[in-house]
């Protein structure tokens, strides 16, 4: 009885780690988002010192989860893309990640959330209004 | 003579990097050449608006200048994996010796990539009717990540009109960045400048 609890527990485990990780493709680079992370696709980012004015704007924020990459912000100026990890009892607001990128200098093109195991894709659209969009999300137990 | 080594060290510093950060983000600059000290510190007060201050020494007379820069970010395009600006650029200041006053007034634009660069300057000088005009075409030979040091390798253009005559220089400059510090080295054999520039 007790083996069979524990095989349960452990399928659950197995079932709820594979349900917290998606694959998101930006600029054709498929980047791993884990539970309570987001992927922001930035154009204008072009040099290092761009991407440490992004970095600054979140440091000064209170939803980045520090402990994580690179005090909480991963940048790839080649792909285009900056990578948030996000404090786990903040239910972020799209809103105030565009800010952050828009008072660095840069826009949003495209920001992907994975938050209570969804998610959620939104895309600016020709007036500039960051909307949530239907995507096709790709998500794996193993990766 | 004075006046156009003053007004060509104004230029060289003003086309070294974007005029305006991100919000909130300061910048200190200084640099160095044969005749010149010169030190700013400036704070983007929004991403389209910086304002500094600026201390510029002639080290062959010792005279000082006093100068406050006001930069303003008119129009950005970002677009993937390039950008491109529009600023326009003001100062005033004084010499602290005799207090006698100057002014200046331009427009810079550029366009970027992660390889390429271009950049073209017009700047009027109030306290002699002067103009000049800087251009700047600069090549990466290699990409990085963004904690990695970059290199650039620019070719620096500049023209000055000033009582009817034109004069022209040209500058090979090496810019190399890492993070957030900037530096530069440029000599044309008879000028030569210095450059350290830090963003936090």
């Amino acid at each position: 009885m007790k083996k069979h609890i524990e095989y349960i527990l452990l399928v659950i485990l197995f079932l709820n780690l594979g349900f917290s990780q998606s694959k998101v493709t930006i600029q054709d680079k498929e980047i791993m988002l884990n539970e309570n992370e987001a992927v922001v696709e930035v154009l204008g980012m072009v040099c290092s010192m761009c991407a440490f004015g992004i970095g600054e704007g979140f440091s000064n924020t209170d939803f980045i989860d520090k402990s994580k990459f690179n005090e909480g912000v991963m940048v790839d100026i080649d792909a285009q893309y900056v990578q948030l990890a996000i404090n786990e009892s903040a239910n972020i607001n799209p809103a105030n990640i565009v800010k952050v990128i828009e008072e660095a200098g840069y826009d949003v093109s495209t920001l992907f959330i994975l938050q209570n195991k969804k998610l959620t894709k939104f895309s600016t659209d020709k007036l500039g209004i960051l909307q949530p969009m239907a995507y096709n999300q790709s998500r794996s137990k193993n990766n | 003579m004075f006046r156009f080594l003053l007004v060509c060290i104004i230029l060289l510093n003003s086309i070294s990097a974007h005029p305006v950060i991100f919000k909130n983000g300061k910048v200190f600059w200084i640099s160095q050449s044969t005749k010149f000290n010169d030190l700013r510190l400036g704070v983007s007060k929004t991403n389209k608006w910086l304002v500094g201050g600026r201390i510029l020494q002639d080290r062959r007379s010792d005279e000082t200048f006093a100068l406050l820069n006001n930069n303003y970010l008119a129009k950005r395009w970002n677009s993937k994996n390039a950008q491109a600006n529009i600023y326009i650029l003001s100062s005033v200041g004084i010499n602290t010796k005799n207090s006698e006053s100057m002014g200046t007034v331009g427009v810079h634009g550029d366009w970027e990539n992660r390889q390429l660069m271009v950049m073209q300057m017009f700047e009027y000088f109030s306290h002699n009717s002067s103009w000049m005009s800087g251009s700047r075409l600069a090549y990466s030979p290699y990409t990085v990540d963004y904690t990695k040091m970059s290199t650039w390798l620019i070719a620096e253009y500049q023209v000055e009109y000033k009582n009817d005559n034109l004069s022209y220089m040209l500058i090979p400059v090496v810019r190399v960045f890492k993070n957030n510090y900037l530096f530069e080295i440029g000599s044309n054999g008879e000028d030569s400048f210095l450059s350290f520039m830090i963003h936090f």
